[in-house]
Formats: C-alpha cells, structure tokens, sequence
C-alpha cells in the first residue's frame, strides 16, 4: 500500500453476491436425508455492517416480550451455517437473523430485476428493519410506522420445549416482504376501497410467496417423491392432474402452519379453485379469502406452464401418450423446469405491477396489466402464456377491469409536447404534471378535481430484439370531496339507504401515464374519478362492510396514519362476512 | 294449570355489563302458591354507568332484584365468566342478597363444571382423571382447563410495566373472578347447577312452567371441532400458543425486565427502532388478551325462550365462532329460521360490538312479515369505553341497523333511571316500554 488512497475494503470482498443456506420452507419440512430442507441461494450483497445491516435492510434483534436486543455481527462472504446441525438452524439467533435478511433481499431482488430498477419502499428510509424475535405471539407482518416486519415467535407449551419461529418460514418472509415492496409501489392500495383492492396485498403477498418456494429446485424434488436408483421417476408423477395433486399435497400444505392467528402467510386452501360463485359470496368480501382467489389462479398457471415446460423432456411427447408406461423423467430435470416455471411465471406478473392503476385496483386489472408488461417484452408469445393467463383468469370468472387502457400511440388525437421537455418525463414530477395540464382534455382526465402526480420513475427493460429500452412510468391521483347528498346530485345515482345524506365522503380517481424511450406517452390506464357507478359500488360497500371513520365520514383516505393495518388484517378473517 | 299471561323484561343500569330479569306471570297461582317466576340473566359490570360513579352500586341493583322478585329467584343463569357479566357476585352485600334469593336453578356453560377439573388431564393437571360430566370429551375438558390456565396468565399482565393504560384495562377485564365464581359454585351445590352447551336441556321448563328454554350455544370442542382449533390446524394449538406467550411476557414481568435500566443502543437508527417497538408491545399484549377475551366471550350461553306466543333472545357475549353453530343449521332447518326470525326480543349480543350480532340474523329480522309485532332490542353498553373506530362498542352502523328492523332500548340513553322496564302480553308482541313511576315525596 502507498501514501496517499487508501481503500477501506479488502479487495476479495465479495461484491454482488453471496451464497447462503435457507430454510427452504420451514424447520418442519426434511428432506431425502431426514434433516431439515435447506437450498443454497444467491443472495445479493451490499456493503455490511453490524445487524447485519446492508443498503436496503437492517435486521434489529429486539425482542418487545423480553426485552433482549442481540447485536449481530455482518454476513460475510462465507456462510457459517452452510454445513450446521438442524438443532442450530432451528435454535441459533444469529442464523435467524441471517435467514430474514437474506430471504428479505432475495425477495427485493426479484422485484428489482422484473422491474428493472430499484425500488423504493414505502416511506422515507432506504432502510428497512427487520426484526426477527419481535414478540412471543404467532403473528407476522409490515409496520409501515415503524418501518419494519416484524415477526414473532411461538414459546412451547412446556419451558423446555421448541419454540416455533415464524422468521423461518421461508413464505412468511416473502409474504411480508412483498407487502413492504408493494407498499412502495402503489401506497394508494391500503386505502379504503372496494374489496378487489384490500385483496390484492394478501393475494400478491402470497402469490409471491408461493412461488418464491416452489423457485427452489429442493423443494421440488421432494414434492416428486423419491427416485429410482437412477434419479428418475416415473411419467405418470408429472401429468397435470399428478402434479396439482402432489404439489398440493407436499408442498402447500406446509405452508402457512406456523401461523394461527395471525394469518401472514398462505394456506392450502388458497391453492384450491374458488366456487364459481365466489364473486357472490359475503365469505370472499374478507382480504384473505378474496386474496385466494387469485392465488388459486397463480397456482393454476404455475402448473400449466410447467407442464408446457416439461413436454420438451420428453421425446416425441405425443408418441404413444396412453401406452407410456415405464416412461421415466430425471427427477433433478423435472424440478429444474417446475423452479424455472415458477421464476418465470414470478418475473410475468411482478413485470405487471408497473401498468398498474395507483388507485382503485380491482382483479381484472392484474390480468390487463401483466398482458400488456408481457406484451412488451415478449410480443410473439409462441409459448402461449397470455393465452394461458387470460383462459385461467377468466376461468375464474373475473370481470373486465373497469380502468380505461388507451394506446396513445394510436388514438386520434395525440398529445401536445410543446413546451415539455423530455428529459423531465423521465424524472420530474411537475414536468409530468405540467403534461398533464396541457392535455387534460386529450387524456379525458377533469382537472376540476384535485389533481397531484404521485410518482415519477425511470425504467428499464430487455425488448424484443435485446437491446436496453429506458422508459418512464408516472402515476397521478385525483381526489374530490362532497357530501353523500352532493354525490346524488352529481351523479344522478343514489347511494344505499344506510348512508347519511350529510355523510361527508371521498373519491378517488387516477391514472398511470407509461412514457416511451422518445419520451412520447404510449399508454394510459385511467380510472376515472367520475366513473360514477364505480364510486357508487365503493361507498355503498364500505357503508355496508362498517367503514365509516371516527369523523363518520366515509372513503377518506388514511393517509399516513395507516396504524396497524396489516396486524389486524392479518386477524380478521374468522368472523368473516358477519361482522359489522 | 296455570298459564303465562305476561312477560316483564327488565334491563338493570349498570354501566357496562349485563344484568336482565326477565319475570313471568301467570293467571292463576302455581303449585308454591307463586303468580310468578323470574330468570335472572348475568349479575356484573366492568365499568360503572358515569365516571366517578361510587363501584358499590351491585348492592343497590341487587336489593331491586330482590324487591322485584317479591325475594324468590327461581333460575339464575351466568353466560359465561367475564367480569361484566358477574362481578356482583364478588360484591358483599350483593353476594348475601342473592345467597338469600336462593336460586333453584344455576345455568352457567358447560366450560364452568367444577367438576371438570377434576377430569383434566391437560399440561399441569392431575392425573388419572375420571370420566368427563355431560358426556363431554377429552378434548372438550382439556379446552376448558386450557382456558381457566390461560386467564390466570392474563391476570398477570395487569402488573407488566410500561404498559399502555388501554391494554392494562383489557387485562383487567380477563382477571378471575374467583370470588364470584366461588359464590356461584357455592349456590350451585345439592344439584342445582346446570352446565350447557348446545342442544343440551337447560332445566329451566321444570322450574318455570310454560317457558321452552332452547340452548343454541356455546357448543362443546366435540360439536364444533373449531372452538378448540380456531382454525385446520391442530387442535388446541392456538391456545396453547397463547397461553405460553402470556407466559413469557408474564415472566418478563416478573422479572423486571422494564426496571432495569435501559441498555444504551447508540444514536443510530436502532434506538429510534426501540423506542418505537415499546408501542409494538402494548400492541402485542392487546392482541393476545383479546384473543383470550374472544375466547371467553364464544363459551357464552346462547339462550332462546319462548313463552306462549313469545320470543326472546339472550346471547350474552357470544360472538360469530359461537353463533356460527347455529348458523350453519339455518339452511338446513326452516323451523329454527323461523323460530330465530320471528323473535320479539333481542338482548344485543356483547354489548353492541361489532361481531356478535351475526349479520344474517339481521337479514332474517329485516326479512319478517309485516303481521309479526314489531322487534323489540335491548343493549346494555356504555360507549367510549372499549375500542375505537372500526372496534368501537357499540357500534353505529349495528344500532342503526338494529333501528332499522325494530325499537332498540339501551342503557346508554338513561338519565338517573335504575332501569328500562319492558312487557308484553304472553299471546303475542309486541313489547311495550313500562313508563317508570317515580316514587312519590
């Protein structure tokens, strides 16, 4: 070393990646060899300091029940726990800790990498806590006040028992970690709204989970059941029918069983199609159970895309189908294509989530916004996996989305830019609104109402041809306010008797303005404000589910003052449909 | 053979709590010589009607009861053990006035047998148990044991420091009761307790003729499996859980873990996390004695009794886990719906909160025939004192449902009056509100 620079770090140090062993679902689950079921996965790596805390997370082990506060020491770049006993998985702190940051920062990664950017979480840190031992009690979840998950642990029966804890659970983590992530995304969606909307966050939350487990190739070659000296197995175990059973039956099943309660985490239930009249049931008001449905449906994708995948493994697949008996596939190469399914079929839907509207979500946007993300990138589709997508979500019975998706590109009247200046699109939130203004009356949106830009993000994707296409995504909001009896008046639509005509109430309406590379705007999906038998359907359900706030107003947003959301959502579920 | 002529339900103030005597009288005198018989329904209160108001006030409703009762109390029924439903057992005067009312009969649900205990054979209870009462099984014992051993935990939350004064109250709400329980066993002995669960004969036609008594709730680990289990998982795991989870925050409690002085964690970030994690805490506890609140108030007695062309509904704190029992045999069992439609008395379940009174009960009583007399509901709460917002008791939009589909009459709306009085003819509704007389100068 000379004078002069002097480099804080050594230079072997890793600098992207490190490779740790997870809990693969959670400390119940064992593999071929009896112990518990790990996988060793690329964990992206930041500068490390004592927590472990790296740029995105920050583990605090304090325990709220005890009041025990564990400092533990960074991850370095070899893994500690790659070869430890199951009884130190199960019982070390310093594992624990390791295992929430590194199933936290995998999670953030995946969203990352759909997306093409960083993302921010949903206040104002780039830091998010996680606290792995936070309070004996079988709950989990996202505080949004404190700017952490939290999760808990279960004490034994008896003093000398295990503890069950839930920062193992490999679902659980994502779960949460997915709410966080979505929180940056869309922080419109926890407002009061119709119940598609409150769904949503569980269902992703445990769409994102679900898959995240079945990205891991262990944890599928267990489902598959043992092999033949060889490692193969038999055909007939990965037939469609075989499959939606055994995955079921091995893997979602363990999902979710450390949490009683609390429901952070996904249960079997979910993974089961819905009744076809599920749309009318008051049971699938309830987040949770609504949330399924389109948890059913990732479920439902994931095999059919597998099974797509699986055909190439198979020589001349359509060659004496009923007679094949004895056909064998290698086990490994099976559970490699169910992992690249579920990684692929990840990637599609989380790619949605930037095409989404900021406010009044309802399911059949999900279906819009990932056909058209998908579209993007992939415009030929020779798999058949929009065509899949549709055929499952309307299987499903999920209505046409109620948001308004124009291709600007085409429409008659194409924007203004005059006086806009590109560079701004790409980052400026007045210039974007600036935008706006100009062509308010181009766009259908009524500047009458209040009207603020709440995001500005620059994106970048892989197109068709390979090449880097840089775009920007932008996202406003429009609010009014009124009483219930100006809304009448308004609309000419009258609202359920159970509303007082002085009820003061709000509405919200917005849009997401998609840019292109020449900064010219492609698309824009609205949802009106003033799409009136919208905002009818949304009073009349929140008077009807008892959503009226302190003020006895109705629909007004939470603001920041979300409290504990997530904690009690993730407990309502019991009472479902009878509560008031 | 004599025959009911008249019901008179009246609803005693006493803040928040429950205390209702409902009195039948019949056109001729029975075979003690009576015209009547009265059914005392829950004796407690947790908060008093108005702030400051003096905590000796079971005294003075209990002296009413006996005025009322003409000084013979022919059932009493307990709904379950909350303190607002039994607290004036433990009050001194009050307890000697009902040790002297006698009742024949004592209704409590099948979780209060004292002879349970004696059957448990759960974590830390004896062992070599014999064979449960009532037919009722092991596991159904063991939920039982597994409740009283958790509220026992939960009593000692009420001395954890640093402890939001909201959650400290709830805890408070969860305590024991033994005094309270001990008189009631005490009035049960020689066989005059009852322990229910649904379906079970309550004993009550045989003391007071002309009455059908129906149990529809609680029902028993056996016939609703998810009492115990709360949901598919295992059964009494979530029990279990919170019982070891009040455990380890009991015993962090005990040892002082808040008086130690705070360790230091720098300037950083950690420290402002911390600090924050305090209300976590508060927010945890809050869940768990709820979850135990819940829990006691679903092994509430759901009692339906019909006299003559009457009906009233007395649910006590029983919320949707206990209703659901019942619920799911409507559509299979028009009578019952019927029977639940057509009341003319409904005791507003828990208070007024906002998951007792099961929304398709509401369905069924917006759905009556304009030739039923109109619903008469009673609610004995006191509002601000539990919950907020969405958890507020009682809740608006259920008064103004209730509203909606009858006269609702709640202590709520007292002045200085000691209680709402209400009757009806035997034959048929509806109820009428009994203007009370003032006693003169």
């Amino acid at each position: 070393m000379t004078d002069g620079i002097e480099f804080a770090e050594p230079a072997d140090e890793p600098r992207t990646h490190v490779t740790l062993r997870l809990v693969a679902q959670d400390p119940t689950v064992s593999g071929d060899d009896g112990r518990i079921l790990t996988a060793r996965v690329k964990v992206p790596w930041s500068r490390m300091e004592d927590g472990p805390r790296g740029a995105r997370l920050h583990v605090v082990d304090y325990d709220t029940a005890t009041g025990r506060y564990i400092k533990h020491a960074p991850l370095g770049k070899e893994d500690l726990y790659a070869d430890a006993a199951d009884d130190v998985l199960r019982t070390d702190p310093t594992f624990h800790a390791q295992h929430v940051y590194a199933t936290a920062a995998r999670t953030l990664a995946l969203f990352e990498t759909a997306l093409g950017r960083r993302l921010p979480w949903g206040f104002r840190s780039h830091q998010l806590f996680l606290v792995p031992h936070a309070f004996a009690e079988a709950n989990a979840y996202y505080s949004f006040e404190d700017r952490a998950l939290l999760f808990g642990y279960v004490p034994p029966p008896d003093p000398g028992g295990d503890t069950i804890y839930t920062c193992l659970s490999h679902d659980v983590v994502v779960h949460e970690t997915t709410h966080a992530v979505l929180d940056g995304l869309r922080s419109r969606f926890l407002e009061p709204s119709l119940p598609d909307q409150a769904a949503f966050h569980e269902g992703f939350a445990d769409i994102v989970a679900l898959l995240s487990v079945f990205s891991m190739r262990t944890v599928i070659e267990q489902a598959l059941g043992k092999p033949d000296r060889s490692g193969r197995i038999p055909r007939s175990r990965v037939r469609p029918e075989a499959l939606q059973k055994s995955m079921l039956a091995r893997v979602a099943e363990q999902i979710g069983s450390v949490l009683t309660q609390g429901r952070g985490a996904l249960r079997e239930s979910a993974l089961r199609p819905p009744p076809s009249d599920w749309a009318k049931q008051t049971a699938f008001l309830e987040p949770h159970r609504r949330g399924e449905v389109l948890v059913a449906i990732a479920f439902d994708l994931l095999i059919g895309i597998w099974v797509k995948r699986l055909d190439a493994l198979f020589s001349g697949p359509n060659a004496n189908a009923e007679g094949a008996r004895g056909i064998t596939v290698d086990r490994a190469r099976a559970a490699e294509e169910g992992a690249k399914a579920a990684t692929q079929l990840l990637t599609m839907l989380v790619r949605g989530l930037d095409y989404l509207p900021p406010v009044e979500f309802d399911f059949g946007d999900l279906l819009n916004a990932v056909l058209l993300a998908d579209n993007e990138v992939v415009p030929d589709d020779d798999l058949g996996y929009r065509t899949l997508l549709h055929d499952r979500f309307t299987r499903a019975g999920i209505q046409r989305s109620t948001a308004r998706v124009t291709d600007v590109l085409k429409s008659e009247l194409p924007p203004h830019y005059l006086g806009i200046n590109f560079a701004g699109l790409r980052s400026d939130r007045d210039e974007v609104f600036r935008f706006l203004w100009q062509n308010a009356r181009r766009l259908d949106v009524d500047t009458e109402y209040y009207t603020v830009i709440e995001s500005v993000l620059p994106t970048q994707r892989i197109g068709p041809d390979g090449l880097i296409v840089p775009e920007s995504i932008a996202t406003y909001v429009q609010m009014a306010e009124m009483t219930a009896r100006e809304f009448t008046e308004q609309s000419g639509l009258e609202l359920s008797r159970v509303i007082d005509p002085r009820t003061p109430v709000q509405l919200f309406g917005g849009g997401t303005l998609i840019f292109d590379q020449f900064g010219r705007l492609k698309l824009h999906i609205h949802k009106p404000l003033d799409d009136w038998r919208r905002q009818q359907r949304r009073l009349d359900h929140l008077a009807a589910t008892g959503h009226l706030d302190a003020k006895q107003r109705l629909g007004f947003s939470s603001g920041a003052a979300r409290g504990q959301t997530f904690a009690e959502l993730h407990r309502t579920e019991q009472s479902s449909g009878e509560e008031w | 053979m004599s025959a009911p002529i008249r019901v008179r339900v009246r609803m005693y103030q006493v803040g928040f709590g429950d205390c209702f005597l409902v009195s039948i009288e019949y056109d001729g005198a029975l075979e003690d010589g009576r015209t009547e018989r009265h059914i005392l329904i829950d004796f407690g209160t947790s908060r008093p009607p108005r702030d400051g108001m003096a905590g000796g006030r079971m005294a003075d409703v209990a002296a009413l009861i006996e005025k009322h009762t003409g000084g013979v109390l022919d059932v009493l029924v307990v709904t379950h053990r909350h303190r607002d439903h039994l607290r004036g057992f433990e009050v001194d005067a009050a307890a000697e006035i009902m040790r002297r009312l006698a009742p024949r009969l004592v209704v409590r649900s099948w979780t209060e047998d004292p002879e349970l205990s004696a059957t448990a054979d759960g974590p830390g209870l004896a062992a070599s148990p014999a064979d449960p009462p009532n037919g009722l099984s092991r596991a159904s014992v063991r939920y039982a044991a597994l409740l009283a051993q958790t509220q026992a935990r939960a009593a000692k939350l009420t001395g954890l420091v640093g402890l939001d004064d909201e959650v400290r109250a709830a805890a408070e709400d969860q305590l024991e009761n033994a005094e309270a329980v001990a008189l009631l066993d005490e009035l049960s002995r020689d066989r005059r307790g009852r322990y229910v669960h649904a379906g079970m004969e309550s004993g009550i036609e045989d003391v007071v003729p002309g009455v059908r008594a129906t149990v529809l709730g609680p029902p028993t680990v056996d016939q609703d499996p998810r009492v115990a289990k709360q949901r598919e998982e295992d059964s009494e795991y979530w029990l279990t859980a919170l019982d070891a989870s009040l455990r380890v925050i009991g015993s962090a409690a005990d040892a002082g873990a808040d008086a130690a002085a705070p360790a230091s964690h720098g300037p950083g970030p950690v420290h402002w996390l911390i600090d924050r994690l305090a209300n976590q805490r508060s927010h945890s506890v809050a869940r768990l004695v709820r979850d135990l609140d819940d829990a006691l108030n679903n092994t509430s007695i759901i009692l339906l009794l019909e006299v003559e062309g009457l009906s009233m509904l007395f649910p006590g704190d029983a919320q949707i886990e206990n209703w659901r029992h019942t619920l799911e045999r409507l559509p299979d069992e028009p009578q019952l719906r019927r029977r639940l439609a057509a009341i003319d008395l409904y005791k507003v379940g828990h208070h007024g909160s906002r998951n007792a009174t099961p929304r398709s009960l509401h369905v069924l009583w917006k759905g009556r025939t304009a030739d039923l007399p109109r619903l008469t509901a009673m609610v004995s709460t006191r509002q601000g004192v539990h919950g907020m917002d969405d958890g507020a008791v009682p809740k608006p939009q259920l008064i103004a449902a209730l509203r909606e589909v009858g006269d609702l009459y709640s202590t709520d709306e007292l002045g200085d009056e000691e209680w709402i009085e209400l009757e009806a003819d035997a034959a048929r509704g509806p109820f009428r509100l009994v203007p009370l007389v003032r006693p003169g100068p």
